[in-house]
């Protein structure tokens, strides 16, 4: 279908504020009066404080007040693991016990160095697996797991079952969580090729640019807390609840955001930002709360690390018979996410395998918080997968891109625990086009090449996440002087999707994009409640219903010009901001004389009634609070069906050093698989982005904490070693399949996280080629990894450790 | 100045201790200095009423076995190599002391069990017991003692107590650094560890003390026959009845 | 006070000294109080997480003396507050002493190597990690090491000479000087101390709390590199886990002398193998008057790691460390 907008570049409202640096994060406002916060953070992995004693502190020069977790929690807080605004019980090294506000960030410092906080020490633990062996310390207060609606409970194996496990053989204790379909044991039975392994997965540190600084000031009842997240109306909403005031009593804004990558989609994984709010309300001043790298580290999030046991199943065509799997996650200290089911429902999608067995169980350790980080389980079993579908390939005498072929989704197919069918698929194009586009055909020849130590690797990875949800609202309005405004609720996460996800409502009205204001930024311009900006749904969430509303807005304007001009709507259509009678296009009126109609009739046209009863008490505030100022398109979207998928191939070819355990990525192109593509300058950043995570992921990033005092040892971007430029191929090729997807009125669907599982599959893939098929069921695969590999050195990492660094 | 114990935050942030102040060192040196000036300028002024020194001509009799010798020596140097490696790091000298410092520090461990062992069943060692009557000797010039002096048996016991203080801290330490016969494990808490390290400072500082004032009197004239005797392992019969009631000591003769 | 990172710099006199004898003399008064900052790389981290906490600073980088690349009547000699950048591409060191060009090209990242110098690269401190968190280990006037341990992290620590600390030498240019047998020029009110490359740092078992000899009141003013190498066959190479901004798993400098495909003379370094760069004179020994080639290579490699005495997790410096020394003889 030929768009206006759809498919097409175009700048975005804040990119020219991000060049020039005009735009403001949380951390650039200022306010007169404003007083600094710091915080002070629990120096212990696991304890509880028994008194705080701030006197001398607060005694000093310049020193406003402090904020505990008795001034938030006043009735005590809940015994659920998950971010406490601050707290008493911490979990983890870097937790916050409590807030100072000073004249400046120096004093503030100067002043919680004088205060003594006594703990009682408790049992911690770095290694879920340790904490699972019988007699094994416990992360949480009485117990080392957390059952939904149940609460903190015990989880506990017999050390020869914790051991047995580590040696790479089959848990056989029961799982907290599993599911399964297809007969499990016929798929085996029919393989002609099974691997079966234990494997790792490190978790690490989303590493947002931006650390969760917050900054927050009260006026005539109203709590104004500009902080960062990755959504805008979802978190608005919550924090309001978390900072104790009714909605409408409070603003978020949040203009712009360096990063989120899961850890600032919901308030609860954002809780910080209450502090200065509670400060500022505790000792009257505005209070700036500037959260350091290390603190960001702590509480900003990190992704769980799996310890999983996997056996997989391969019919002699190829065909993936069947998948067994058994994943400990790690919950960190402040509980986890759904990674480990996650990763088995990629697999069944990605290869469409026959027969499923799931069985999962999540562990705290005294680690960092645990949460939804970019593909949170797809992306961390993608770089494990695919040396096994290489092996199984090699084993079978077929190629490494034939069998993914002839495992690939496509339309019609069904997959995951609910045998969900897809809303549509082209996977097996999007490798078509990626073998195409890379020339596997003429390059794997040069597999396994070797020249002196270098030897080429090849790899092919794919990569999984479901992108869209549904249910959402919106609004638009059509102002006076006929410009569109589309109200956002997306937030400004760096992808764009705010303004890209507001072109659908551009295109339905056919409106030149600088006719277009995007409305968005700040919870007092009156946004529409959206889906928090994760698990790359915000395409097909809000393309759905900025497109839903501004059909709401055409069939109004229609109604309004028949009214005036006679006829039926049906007898109208519109274009050049002007909508005219069918038959004859000089009878009609332009889009600034029909809002300013609208204005006059009032009514359901300017929201004053017939507002959707179906929609977010958020969305019917703010529209309340806009009635009677425009013309106005509401829409509160229907659910849609089935699951869209979104979908990413890379393939790679590296030249690893054999002597130096190091690797050169020769060359690198990742194909989309996301329906229609809405805004392919915006699409080729993901994917590119994606990369240098997935490089990353399979690489060298890591999350250490020493296992012997559990304080943590990587966190800043040295330490955790977060890939540079200048390790990021300087030309990542990308491309597009471009098919639209039926559940979508533009054909579109997401695809953010996936391109990062892609990359790291198919660099673990190119990696294991190099060394002869070598499979090291693990992500990272660090240098030393290799190097130990080739002189034979027995791996040195304890077996199923959380992390290969050692360092 | 002033502080006897330095301390140092553990892992966690906690206050724990680190050790011994080393501005103790300068206390005891000078203290010690200031003490056996003070007493050689006392008993200079009392030299001219003292006696005749007794000969050390004529008859020899036996005061210490080759091998207690032998034992003496050898402790007195691992001491003094201990004492001087312990030393090095603190006043800053470059030196590699460590690997020197527990080379000798199982030396003194081994002799002093030796000597423990000896002096149990070979040895006289009824001769060395510190009694209630040994308090009076230095009061009544007319009492003399069997072999060993009270000054003797004191710091004798002295620096028995202080080098088993040494040894025993010291042994716990060395288990916590890396050896040829074991690697180190971390495995002692760190308050426990400065805790070692305080003892082993402290009891330090008193062997310093002991063995300055022990070698400052084998060196005094009227004493220098008993550090000739641990050299030569005799005195001359003048000596002994000069200085010991032969009915409490009757020494064979020497070869 | 914990250690962490508080991200806020305790108060500081600034020091500005625009010549030698100010800054001499400055140094000399405040003694241990007084930080020497040139680029800050070594620096900002410390003040910054308030784990050091001078009450003086001197800033070195206005002092024009101490800056450049000249020739003296034997080689040359390199101001200590050169940028590294500046060293990579002078064209003198280029020319004449590669070795060093490439080592300072690949120090941490661009954007370090713009403000860092090479006086800095040389005395920069330990940076294992548990000292640089500011624990109170033995580097840091402690009774413990939290790295050598059976569970400590110490992939990244030392193979030799560890004693009690098992810190490593953090330089990539270390070691290239040691191998181009430079002299490190050494300054205080008192006059100037000349000390070769190879005796300027110290291990832990002479000094656990310095990695190098200088004294208080001392400024390491410049680099002199002898002509005896000049223009030899040099390899150097840096293993890092990333290729920008990290400090070398194994690093090795090697300068070596060919005449008719026999190998007349070398030197040898590694770095990040122990806490000062580690000279390899088994090798140099062992390769001298031999054809220089791949099987000579081989043959010798085994030499470089005799008496390694790996921690627990960083066993593959041995097979690392043995391969780049290989490299370095093939050339």
């Amino acid at each position: 279908m030929a768009y206006m907008h759809i498919g097409k570049d175009f700048v975005p409202p804040d990119v020219a504020g991000k060049v020039t640096g005009r735009i403001k994060y949380a951390e650039d406002y200022t306010r007169e009066g404003m007083v600094y916060a710091r915080l002070l953070t629990s120096p212990l992995p696991h304890a509880r404080v028994v008194s705080i004693d701030a006197a001398e502190a607060l005694a000093m020069e310049g020193v406003f007040g402090i904020l505990t977790a008795d001034d938030v929690y006043p009735d005590g807080e809940d015994n659920s693991p998950g971010l406490k605004v601050l707290t008493n019980q911490p979990t983890l090294v870097g937790e916050p016990i409590l807030a100072l506000a000073a004249v400046d960030e120096k004093t503030a410092e100067t002043a919680i160095a004088t205060i003594s906080v006594t703990f009682e020490r408790l049992p911690f633990v770095m290694d879920p697996l340790d904490s699972l062996a019988e007699g094994g310390p416990d992360g949480y207060d009485g117990g080392n797991t957390f059952v939904f609606r149940e609460g903190v409970a015990s989880e506990k194996w017999s050390r020869d079952e914790v051991a047995s496990f580590r040696a790479g053989n089959e848990p056989t204790a029961e799982p907290q969580q599993s599911w399964e379909y297809g007969d499990l044991a016929a798929a085996f039975a029919a393989s002609a090729y099974t691997y079966e392994g234990g494997f790792t997965t490190a978790g690490y540190p989303h590493q947002s640019m931006e650390p969760r600084s917050a900054f927050a000031y009260w006026e005539n009842g109203k709590c104004y807390l500009h902080g960062t997240s990755q959504s805008m109306t979802p978190v608005a909403a919550g924090m309001a609840d978390i900072v104790g005031v009714p909605v409408e009593d409070f603003v978020f804004i949040n203009e712009a955001t360096g990063g989120g990558f899961g850890q600032r989609a919901r308030p609860n994984s954002i809780p910080s930002m209450a502090i200065p709010a509670k400060l500022s309300q505790k000792i009257n001043r505005p209070v700036m709360m500037r959260v350091t790298r290390e603190e960001e580290f702590t509480i900003g999030g990190a992704r769980q690390g799996f310890q999983g046991w996997i056996k997989c199943g391969f019919k002699q065509d190829g065909t993936m018979a069947a998948l067994d799997m058994y994943i400990i996650s790690d919950n960190g200290g402040k509980g986890g996410g759904g990674d480990a089911s996650s990763a088995a429902d990629c697999i069944s999608i990605l290869y469409q395998t026959e027969a499923v067995r799931f069985r999962g169980t999540s562990i705290a350790s005294n680690t960092g918080h645990r949460g939804a980080q970019r593909g949170p389980g797809q992306n961390q079993i993608a770089p494990i997968i695919s040396p096994i579908l290489d092996k199984a390939a090699e084993e079978l005498g077929i190629d490494r891109l034939e069998i993914r072929k002839l495992n690939a989704a496509q339309n019609g197919d069904v997959g995951g625990p609910r045998r969900t069918p897809l809303t549509s698929a082209y996977m097996p194009e999007a490798l078509e086009m990626g073998a195409q586009q890379f020339g596997w055909e003429e390059r794997k020849g040069r597999a396994r090449q070797k020249n002196g130590s270098k030897v080429r690797g090849l790899g092919i990875g794919q990569g999984y996440h479901n992108a869209g949800r549904s249910g959402m609202d919106g609004i638009v309005r059509l102002m006076p002087d006929g410009r569109l405004a589309v109200h956002s609720g997306v937030g400004n996460l760096g992808t764009y999707s705010f303004a890209s996800t507001s072109r659908a409502a551009a295109e339905v009205l056919q409106m030149p994009w600088e006719r277009v204001d995007v409305i968005a930024g700040r919870s007092d311009r009156h946004l529409p409640m959206t889906s928090p900006q994760d698990g790359s749904n915000s395409i097909f969430t809000n393309t759905r219903t900025n497109y839903g509303a501004a059909q709401d807005l055409l069939a109004k304007m229609k109604e309004i010009v028949a009214a005036d001009l006679g006829g039926e709507p049906a007898d109208y259509e519109h274009g050049n901001e002007r909508v005219y009678r069918s038959s004859d296009n000089s009878v009609g009126m332009t889009f600034a004389e029909i809002a300013q109609r609208g204005l006059e009739l009032g009514g359901k046209y300017t929201g004053e009634s017939e507002v959707p009863e179906d929609m977010d008490d958020f969305s019917k505030l703010s529209v309340s609070r806009l009635a009677g100022t425009a013309l106005m398109g509401l829409f509160k979207d229907p659910a849609h069906n089935n699951n869209p998928p979104g979908f990413t191939v890379t393939f790679t070819e590296i030249e690893l050093d054999t002597e130096t355990g190091k690797y050169e990525i020769l060359d690198m192109i990742s194909i989309a698989e996301c329906g229609t593509v809405v805004h392919p300058q915006g699409l080729a950043n993901q994917l590119r982005g994606g990369a240098v995570w997935g490089i990353g992921l399979s690489g060298y990033e890591r999350h250490l904490y020493d296992p012997q005092n559990g304080i943590p040892a990587s966190t800043g971007y040295w330490q955790s070693k977060v890939p540079t430029l200048l390790d990021t191929p300087a030309n990542i090729g990308t491309g597009w399949v471009d098919l639209p997807d039926p559940e979508n009125p533009v054909g579109a669907r997401g695809v953010g996280e996936p391109s990062m599982g892609a990359v790291s599959a198919a660099l673990t893939a190119a990696i294991s080629d190099a060394l002869d098929g070598h499979i090291f069921n693990a992500a990272p695969v660090t240098a030393d990894m290799i190097i130990n590999h080739v002189a034979g050195i027995s791996s040195e990492a304890i077996p199923l450790a959380q992390n290969n660094f050692r360092g | 100045m002033g502080e006897i114990v330095r301390y140092k935050r553990d892992v966690w942030g906690e206050e724990v201790i680190l050790g011994v102040s080393w501005d103790l060192l300068w206390v005891v040196a000078v203290a010690v200095l200031v003490l056996l000036a003070a007493h050689a300028i006392i008993m200079a002024a009392l030299a001219n009423k003292k006696m005749e020194k007794p000969s050390a001509e004529g008859r020899r009799v036996l005061r210490h076995e080759t091998i207690d010798r032998l034992f003496h020596w050898v402790m007195a140097a691992s001491i003094l190599v201990l004492i001087a490696t312990g030393i090095a790091p603190i006043i800053g000298l470059r030196i590699a002391w460590l690997n020197i410092h527990w080379i000798a520090g199982l030396l003194l461990t081994f002799v002093v069990v030796f000597h423990i062992i000896r002096s149990l069943f070979w040895q006289d060692f009824k001769s060395m017991i510190l009694g209630p009557k040994d308090f009076g000797e230095p009061f009544d010039s007319a009492k003399k003692p069997g072999k060993y002096t009270f000054e003797q048996k004191g710091m004798h016991w002295a620096v028995t107590v202080v080098v088993l203080a040494v040894i025993f801290t010291g042994v716990l330490l060395f288990m916590q650094i890396d050896t040829p016969f074991w690697d180190r494990t971390n495995s002692m808490p760190e308050d426990q560890l400065g805790l070692m390290f305080l003892l082993h400072g402290l009891s330090t500082l008193a062997l310093i003390a002991l063995a300055a004032t022990h070698i400052y009197f084998a060196l005094r004239p009227e004493k220098l026959f008993y550090t000739r005797s641990m050299v030569s392992g005799w005195i001359s019969e003048d000596e002994m009845t000069a200085n010991h009631d032969t009915s409490l000591w009757s020494p064979k003769e020497a070869d | 006070m914990v250690a962490t990172s508080h991200d806020v710099m305790p108060d500081i006199e600034l020091y500005q000294p625009t010549d030698e004898a100010n800054a001499l003399a400055l140094a000399n008064t405040l003694g241990s109080a007084g930080w020497l900052l040139a680029g800050g790389q070594d620096t900002y981290g410390w003040l910054k997480d308030r784990n050091k906490t001078p009450s003086a600073m001197i800033e070195l980088t206005q002092i024009d003396a101490w800056k450049g690349v000249k020739e003296i009547a034997d080689g040359i000699e390199i101001g200590a507050v050169t940028t590294l950048t500046e060293i990579a591409n002078n064209p003198l060191v280029q020319s004449r002493y590669g070795l060093l060009a490439k080592a300072a090209s690949v120090v941490a990242s661009p954007q370090i190597r713009n403000v860092g110098t090479l006086g800095g690269n040389l005395v920069q401190d330990a940076r294992c990690w548990y000292y640089r968190r500011g624990l109170d280990c033995y580097r840091a006037g402690g009774n413990i090491c939290y790295a050598d341990s059976p569970e400590g992290l110490n992939r990244e620590h030392a193979l030799f000479g560890a004693s009690r600390c098992v810190a490593v030498s953090p330089s990539d240019t270390a070691p290239a000087l040691v191998a181009l047998d430079a002299t490190m020029v050494v300054s205080s009110e008192g006059g100037q101390r000349l000390i070769p490359a190879q005796d300027f740092f110290v291990g832990p078992a002479r000094d656990i709390v310095n990695m190098t000899v200088l004294n208080e009141g001392e400024i390491l003013t410049a680099v002199r590199i002898p002509s005896t190498w000049a223009n030899a066959e040099f390899y150097f190479e840096k293993v890092a886990d990333r290729n920008v901004w990290d400090f070398a798993l194994v690093n090795v400098a090697a300068a070596i002398k060919v005449s008719g495909g026999s190998i007349t003379d070398a030197r040898i370094v590694c770095g990040a193998v122990e806490c000062i760069p580690r000279r390899l004179e088994a090798v140099e020994n062992a390769i001298r008057g031999q054809q220089r080639s791949e099987q000579l290579a081989d043959q010798v490699a085994a030499i470089a790691t005799d008496g390694a005495r790996p921690l627990n997790y960083n066993h593959f410096k041995i097979p690392l460390m043995e391969n780049l020394v290989k490299r370095a003889i093939r050339g």
